[in-house]
C-alpha cells in the first residue's frame, strides 16, 4: 500500500508543475467565491484571467498561463486548505493568486503554500499580521498592508479637519485589524475616537448598533466593513433614523453598489481605496475594457491582474515553471532595476525577459514589494460627488 | 422641558419604534412556533427557513408583478404578492406534512424524532431557498419609504433629536394587529378553530368526539404557512431578505415561543415583545440619553451601555434561560390553545 | 445482513472511494480528507453517546468543538508577558470577584425564603456585582488589547505542547457541559435542544468578542505542532535518503539534474504526505481509544442501565435510578469527546478562527453523521462521519460536474445555465437534508443499526 502511495505520488509529480511538458501551465485562483465577499471575487477572477489571456501563447516559448479556480469561502480555513491542497497536489499549479481574506490566507500559507513551495501573491489580505508569517519568502501581496491604510485614513481626516469621529468595524480580521491601525495612527495626529464598535455581517437589523454609535456623540461615521454586508446596513439604518450623515470609508466598502443602493445621501461621503491615478491605473482600465471584463475599476481588480501578471514574468525570468525558480525571480521582476512595464505591456516584457533583459514590472497598481514581499502601497483619496467616486488626489 | 422632549425623542427614535417592529415581527414568528407546538406537538427547527422559503416566493412573484407594471401605488408591491405567497408556501408545508411528519405522528415516535425530522427539513428548505434565490441579500421594498423624515422632524419641531417613522413599521405592526386579531377570532369562534383547540387540549377526547385529525392537521399547516409568510414578509420588508438571518431568526423565535408559555397564543405574543425589547434596551447606550435628562456636572462620561452591542442576540437567550429557570412554564402558563 | 458483513462493506467502500480519490486527485488530498474523516469519527462518536446512549439532543456540538479550539490556543502559545503585566491581575480579580458574586448568589437562593425579599437580593446582588465586575474587568482588558494589536493583545497561553490541549479541550467541554446540563437537564427532553443551541451561539460570540482571552477575531495562527514541520524534514538527509530509496526503481530512469529535479519534487511532495500520515497516526489512536471505551462502556451493567432509562425513562426510574443524574453524566461524557475532536481539528489547521465556526458545519453536519451511521451504534457512528465527509468534500467538484453535464444542452450564456452552475453548490445543504430524512425514515436505525444483546424472539 505504501509503496503505490508514493508510486502514485511521483505519477502526479511527473504529470504535475515540474515535468509539465505540454502547452499549458496551471496557474491556481483561490478566491471567496461564496461567502461574505463573494460579490467582489468574480471580477478579481477575471481580471486576473486577464493577464493570462494577454500571455497566451508567449510565456517560455509558446507556453500558455490558464487559471484553476477553487473556492476559498473567505472563512472556512478547513475548506480552504482542502481547495489548496487540491490545486497543488492534484492540479499542480505552478503558482497560486490568492487568497483573498487574510485569516484564510494565513492557513493556506501556514499548511500548504509555504510546506509545497507554492509562490503565492495575494491581492487582497490587508492584515498586518501577514508581514510577520514565516513565508519562507513564498508569499507575496499586490495590496497594501491595513497598517498603512490606517495611516492613510488618519491624514485624511487631519488635513479635513476632522478631530472626532464614531468607527464602525465588520467583526473579522480585516474590520478589527484595520480599526485598531487607524485609531492608533488617529490619536497619534491628536483625534478622538468616540467609539469603536464592531458590526457582524449578514444580520438583517443595524438599529441597536447605530444607536450606540450615535450615543457617543462624533458627526462622523467611519465604516470598516463590506460593500454588500453589514456596511451597508449600518449605513442604511444611520441614514434613516438620521444618526450620521457623514461617512468615512475604507477599502471594502468603495463600489458603486453602495451609491445605487443608496443614492443621493452619500453625496460628500469620503473614502480611500488601495491604488494610484497613475498611467497603469487608466491603462488598467482600457485593457480591461478591450478585453471584455463587466467591469474595469472594481476593488482589487488592479490587484488581482498585477499579482498574475507578477508570476507570469517571474516564470518567464527564470526559464523554467519549476515552482521554486518562479519564487526566487518575483522580486526581480517587481522592483528596479529594469523596463517601467504597464498593463497591456506584458508581451513586450515576456520579450525583454526572454532575451535577458531586466523589467519593473510597474503593473496596474504601481508595484514596488517592500523586502518582506508586500506593496508599498498608494492610496486614492476618494470623494462622492454627483453619485460617482471621484479621486482627490493619491497619498 | 426641551431636553426633556428630546431625550423623549431619542428614546423614541432608537428603542421604541424598531422594537416596536421587531417585536411584532417576533411574535408572528413565534405564534407560528407555538401553534405548531401547541397542535402537533414539536419545536419546528425549520420554520425560520419557513419563513426564508415564504419570503421568497413572495419577492419572485413581487419581481413578476413589477415587471409587468402592477404596483400597489404607496405601499409595497408584496402585500399584493402576499395571498400567492401563502398559499404556495401552505402547500409546500402540507406537501413536507405527507412526505416527513405524517410518518413519525402515525408510529406515534417520541416527539424529539419530530424535531430531528424539522431539522432535515430545515436543511432541504435552506438548498431549496438558496438554489432558487441564492444567498445574497434582496430588497424588494417599494413604495413609500418613509411616512417621517428624521430632517423633516427635526425642522419641524425645531428639537436636536429626529424621529423617523419608516412605513413598513407601520405596516409591520398594523398587518400584526390584524393578523392576531383574525387568527384569534379563528381559534375562539369558529367551528374548526375551536375543534383545534380541543385537539389541542386533549387529543383523545377530540377524537372521541368526532374531530378529524387530518383537517385540524391540514388547518395548522396553513395557518403556520400564513404565520411565517407574513412575519417574514414583514420582517424582509423592514430590513432585507437573506436566507441566512432568516436561519439566524429561529434563536429569538424560539426564546419568545418558551418565555410566553409554549403552545399558548398569547403568550407568544407577549414574549416576542419581551424578547425585542431587552435586546433594544439592554444594547442601547444611554449617554446622549441621560445627558438630556440630567443636569449638566451629572452628564456621564461614559457610554452607560449594559451589554455591548456584540451580544445583542445573547440577550433573547439570557431571558430564556432566567425563564426557565424561574418559571418553567413561561410568564403565562403554557401548553394550552 | 449481519451488522459485521454491513460495517465490512460500508468501511471497503470508503477505502476503495479513498483508493479512488488518491489515485485520480492525489493522495495528498485523500489523506486530508481522511484526516478530517477521523476528527468528524470522534465528534460523532460524542454525539452517539449523548443521542444513541441516552437520548439527549444536543445542538449545541459547534460551541463544544469551539472550547476544544480555545483549549488549544490556551495551552500550546507562548505566555505574553508584557500583556499579563498590563491586565492580568486585573483579569484575575475579576474572575474571583464573578466567583464570589456567584457564591453570594447561591447562598441567598439557598437561605433566604422565597419572596420579595430574596427576589430583591438576588437582584441586588447580581446588578451590583455586575456593575462592580466590569470597574475591574473593563480597563484590564483594555489594557492587555492595547499591548502590541496587530500582533499579540491578548494573554497569550501556557506554551505547553499542544498535544496536551486535547485532554484540556475535553474538560473545558466537560466543564460547561455540566454548567449547561445542570440548567436544562431537569426540563422537558426539547428544551435542552433550544438551549444548547443558543448557549453555542454564545459561546462563539465570547471567543470573537473577548480579545484578551483569543484574540477574538483577529485569530491565533501559527499554532505549535505536535509532528515535524514538512520544511524541516525537507531538508533532513535522512528523509532524502529514504524517499531516494523507496522510489529508487522511478528515479532509475533520470539522470544529473533531471534527476536532482525529481527526486527534490518527490521529497516535497513526499515530506506533505509524511506530516498528514503522523496526524492521521495521532488521530486514529485517540479514535481508536475513544471507540473502545465507548464500546466497553455500553455493554458494561452501566451501559445497560443507560440504555434502560433510554427506553422508558418511567420504569426505569422505578427501579429506583437516578435520571436526571445519569442524564447529567452523559452529556457530560458526550461533550468532553466533542471537545477533543475539536482542540484536534484546531490542532491540524494550525490556528483558531472563531468566525470559522458555523452551526451548519460543525452542529448539523455531524448530526447527519450519527443519524446516517447509526444511532447507538460506536461503529456506526464512525463509519457514518467517514462517509459523510466524505460526500460533504467531493460534492463540490461532484456537484460542479453534474451540473456542467445536466445543462450541456443549453445554450452558451443563458441567464438559467448561469444561475444553475453558480447555485450548484447549495445543492450540498439539499443532498444532507434528503439523505438525512430518508434513513431516518426508512432505515431509522441506520447503516449500522444497534445491537441489542437480548435473544429475539421470534413471532
Amino acid at each position: 500500500m505504501k509503496k503505490l502511495l508514493l508510486a502514485s505520488t511521483i505519477l502526479a509529480g511527473l504529470t504535475g508543475a515540474a515535468f509539465a511538458d505540454g502547452h499549458e501551465v496551471k496557474m491556481g485562483v483561490i478566491l471567496g467565491f461564496t461567502g461574505p465577499i463573494e460579490s467582489l471575487t468574480p471580477d478579481m477572477a477575471a481580471a486576473a484571467e486577464l493577464a493570462m489571456k494577454e500571455t497566451a501563447g508567449k510565456v517560455l516559448d509558446g507556453k500558455t498561463v490558464v487559471s484553476v479556480r477553487a473556492d476559498s469561502t473567505c472563512t472556512d480555513a478547513a475548506a480552504a486548505t482542502a481547495a489548496a491542497e487540491r490545486l497543488i497536489t492534484a492540479e499542480g499549479v505552478v503558482g497560486i493568486m490568492g487568497a483573498d481574506c487574510s485569516g484564510v490566507t494565513t492557513a493556506i500559507a501556514n499548511n500548504v503554500g509555504v510546506p509545497n513551495g507554492v509562490t503565492m501573491v495575494s491581492p487582497s489580505a490587508t492584515s498586518p499580521a501577514l508581514t510577520t508569517i514565516e513565508d519562507k519568502g513564498f508569499f507575496f501581496r499586490t495590496a497594501p498592508s491595513d497598517a498603512r491604510q490606517g495611516q492613510v485614513l488618519a491624514d485624511v481626516l487631519k488635513d479635513k479637519g476632522i478631530t472626532k469621529v464614531a468607527v464602525t468595524y465588520t467583526n473579522n480580521d480585516y474590520g478589527k485589524g484595520l480599526a485598531e491601525a487607524f485609531g492608533a495612527a488617529f490619536k497619534a495626529t491628536g483625534g478622538e475616537i468616540a467609539i469603536s464598535a464592531a458590526h457582524e455581517d449578514g444580520k438583517a437589523d443595524y438599529s441597536a448598533e447605530v444607536g450606540a454609535l450615535s450615543a457617543a456623540g462624533a458627526e462622523h461615521l467611519a465604516v470598516f466593513g463590506y460593500v454588500d454586508q453589514g456596511g451597508k446596513g449600518i449605513i442604511q439604518t444611520s441614514l434613516d433614523t438620521g444618526a450620521f450623515d457623514k461617512f468615512i470609508l475604507a477599502d471594502g466598502m468603495i463600489g458603486e453598489s453602495l451609491i445605487k443602493n443608496i443614492g443621493k445621501d452619500l453625496e460628500g461621503t469620503i473614502g480611500t481605496l488601495p491604488g494610484s491615478e497613475s498611467d497603469g491605473a487608466a491603462k488598467f482600465k482600457e485593457v480591461a475594457t478591450a478585453g471584455g471584463l463587466a467591469k474595469n475599476d472594481g476593488p482589487f481588480m488592479p490587484e488581482s491582474y498585477d499579482a498574475a501578471a507578477l508570476m507570469i514574468l517571474a516564470m518567464e525570468a527564470a526559464k523554467s515553471t519549476d515552482r521554486a525558480a518562479i519564487q526566487s525571480k518575483m522580486m526581480d521582476v517587481a522592483n528596479a532595476p529594469g523596463e517601467k512595464i504597464l498593463p497591456g505591456e506584458l508581451a513586450k516584457a515576456l520579450e525583454i525577459l526572454k532575451s535577458g533583459g531586466q523589467v519593473d514590472y510597474e503593473g496596474a497598481s504601481n508595484v514596488t514589494m517592500t523586502e518582506v514581499g508586500e506593496a508599498a502601497g498608494s492610496y486614492k483619496e476618494l470623494v462622492v460627488k454627483d453619485g460617482k467616486f471621484e479621486t482627490v488626489k493619491v497619498r | 422641558m426641551i431636553d426633556f422632549l428630546n431625550a423623549l425623542t431619542l428614546f423614541a427614535n432608537f428603542v421604541l419604534i424598531p422594537g416596536l417592529a421587531y417585536g411584532s415581527q417576533l411574535a408572528l414568528g413565534a405564534l407560528g412556533i407555538t401553534l405548531l407546538y401547541g397542535i402537533l406537538r414539536f419545536g419546528n427547527f425549520a420554520h425560520g427557513d419557513t419563513m426564508a422559503f415564504g419570503t421568497m416566493t413572495v419577492v419572485l412573484i413581487t419581481w413578476y408583478f413589477q415587471s409587468i407594471g402592477i404596483s400597489f401605488g404607496p405601499l409595497p408591491t408584496a402585500l399584493l404578492a402576499l395571498p400567492f405567497g401563502i398559499a404556495l408556501t401552505a402547500l409546500f408545508l402540507i406537501l413536507s406534512d405527507k412526505l416527513v411528519y405524517k410518518h413519525y405522528r402515525e408510529v406515534k415516535a417520541p416527539p424529539i424524532r419530530m424535531v430531528m425530522a424539522s431539522v432535515g427539513v430545515m436543511f432541504v428548505m435552506n438548498g431549496v431557498v438558496r438554489f432558487i434565490i441564492g444567498p445574497n441579500d434582496q430588497n424588494f421594498m417599494d413604495g413609500e419609504r418613509f411616512i417621517m423624515k428624521a430632517r423633516a422632524f427635526k425642522n419641524a419641531t425645531g428639537l436636536n433629536e429626529g424621529l423617523a417613522i419608516k412605513s413598513s413599521q407601520l405596516l409591520t405592526v398594523v398587518i400584526a394587529i390584524v393578523l392576531v386579531s383574525a387568527l384569534f377570532w379563528f381559534l375562539n369562534k369558529t367551528r374548526t378553530g375551536k375543534s383545534m383547540r380541543a385537539f389541542s387540549d386533549n387529543e383523545d377526547l377530540a377524537l372521541l368526539s368526532g374531530i378529524s385529525p387530518q383537517r385540524v392537521v391540514l388547518v395548522t399547516w396553513i395557518l403556520v404557512g400564513a404565520l411565517a409568510t407574513v412575519a417574514g414578509v414583514l420582517y424582509g420588508l423592514d430590513k432585507s431578505f437573506k436566507p441566512f438571518t432568516y436561519f439566524q431568526l429561529l434563536l429569538p423565535m424560539f426564546a419568545a415561543a418558551i418565555v410566553g408559555g409554549v403552545g399558548h397564543p398569547v403568550g407568544a405574543i407577549l414574549g416576542g415583545f419581551v424578547v425585542a425589547f431587552s435586546e433594544v434596551t439592554v444594547t442601547y447606550a444611554y449617554k446622549k440619553f441621560l445627558t438630556y435628562l440630567l443636569p449638566t456636572e451629572y452628564a456621564p462620561d461614559g457610554l452607560m451601555q449594559l451589554l455591548s452591542t456584540d451580544y445583542k442576540f445573547a440577550v433573547s437567550f439570557i431571558i430564556l434561560v432566567v425563564v426557565l429557570l424561574v418559571k418553567p412554564t413561561g410568564l403565562l402558563k403554557g401548553k394550552v390553545i | 445482513m449481519s451488522n459485521s458483513l454491513r460495517a465490512l462493506l460500508g468501511f471497503g467502500t470508503f477505502a476503495i472511494l479513498l483508493y479512488l480519490v488518491g489515485e485520480y486527485q492525489s493522495w495528498n488530498v485523500a489523506l486530508a480528507i481522511l484526516n478530517l474523516c477521523i476528527i468528524s469519527g470522534v465528534m460523532a462518536l460524542g454525539v452517539n453517546i449523548q443521542w444513541g446512549y441516552a437520548g439527549l439532543f444536543n445542538v449545541g456540538i459547534m460551541g463544544f468543538a469551539a472550547l476544544g479550539g480555545v483549549a488549544a490556543v490556551l495551552v500550546s502559545q507562548p505566555v505574553i508577558e508584557a500583556a499579563w503585566a498590563a491586565g492580568g491581575s486585573g483579569v484575575l480579580i475579576s474572575g474571583v470577584m464573578l466567583l464570589i458574586v456567584i457564591g453570594l448568589g447561591f447562598f441567598t437562593a439557598k437561605r433566604l425564603q422565597a419572596g420579595w425579599f430574596r427576589t430583591l437580593s438576588m437582584v441586588v446582588i447580581i446588578l451590583g456585582g455586575y456593575f462592580a465586575i466590569r470597574q475591574v474587568y473593563d480597563p484590564a482588558v483594555l489594557a492587555i488589547e492595547a499591548d502590541n494589536p496587530a500582533k499579540s493583545g491578548y494573554l497569550g497561553g501556557l506554551g505547553m505542547p499542544i498535544i496536551l490541549s486535547w485532554i484540556v479541550g475535553g474538560l473545558f467541554a466537560a466543564g460547561v457541559a455540566w454548567i449547561i446540563g445542570k440548567i436544562s437537564l431537569g426540563l422537558r427532553s426539547d428544551y435542552l435542544a433550544i438551549a444548547t443551541l443558543g448557549i453555542s451561539e454564545i459561546l462563539i460570540a465570547m471567543m470573537k468578542n473577548e480579545d484578551w482571552l483569543t484574540r477574538g477575531v483577529k485569530n491565533v495562527t501559527g499554532l505549535s505542532r505536535p509532528v515535524p514541520y514538512e520544511l524541516a524534514i525537507q531538508d533532513n538527509p535522512r528523509f532524502i535518503e529514504w524517499v531516494e530509496w523507496f522510489n529508487s526503481s522511478q528515479l532509475a530512469g533520470f539522470t544529473g539534474e533531471a534527476k536532482v529535479a525529481a527526486l527534490r519534487s518527490l521529497v516535497v511532495e513526499g515530506s506533505s504526505i509524511f506530516v498528514k500520515l503522523c496526524y492521521a497516526g495521532l488521530f486514529l489512536s485517540v479514535l481508536v481509544i475513544v471507540l473502545i471505551l465507548c464500546v466497553t462502556a455500553l455493554a458494561s451493567p452501566w451501559g445497560r442501565m443507560v440504555r434502560a432509562i433510554r427506553d422508558n425513562e418511567v420504569s426505569a426510574a422505578a427501579m429506583g435510578k437516578n435520571i436526571t443524574r445519569r442524564h447529567l453524566q452523559i452529556f457530560v461524557l458526550g461533550s468532553a469527546v466533542v471537545g477533543i475532536a475539536g482542540a484536534m481539528l484546531t490542532t491540524l489547521d494550525g490556528q483558531f478562527t472563531p468566525s470559522t465556526y458555523q452551526p451548519l458545519r460543525y452542529t448539523f453536519l455531524i448530526w447527519v453523521m450519527v443519524i446516517v451511521g447509526g444511532s447507538g451504534n460506536n461503529l456506526g457512528s464512525v463509519l457514518g462521519a467517514f462517509l459523510i465527509w466524505f460526500i460533504w468534500i467531493e460534492a463540490e467538484p461532484a456537484g460542479n460536474w453534474l451540473m456542467q453535464y445536466a445543462t450541456q444542452w443549453m445554450e452558451e450564456g443563458s441567464g438559467l445555465k448561469r444561475h444553475l452552475l453558480d447555485s450548484a453548490q447549495h445543492m450540498r445543504l439539499f443532498i444532507m437534508g434528503v439523505v438525512m430524512l430518508t434513513v431516518m425514515r426508512f432505515s431509522p436505525g441506520g447503516i449500522l443499526p444497534e445491537r441489542t444483546n437480548t435473544t429475539t424472539i421470534k413471532a
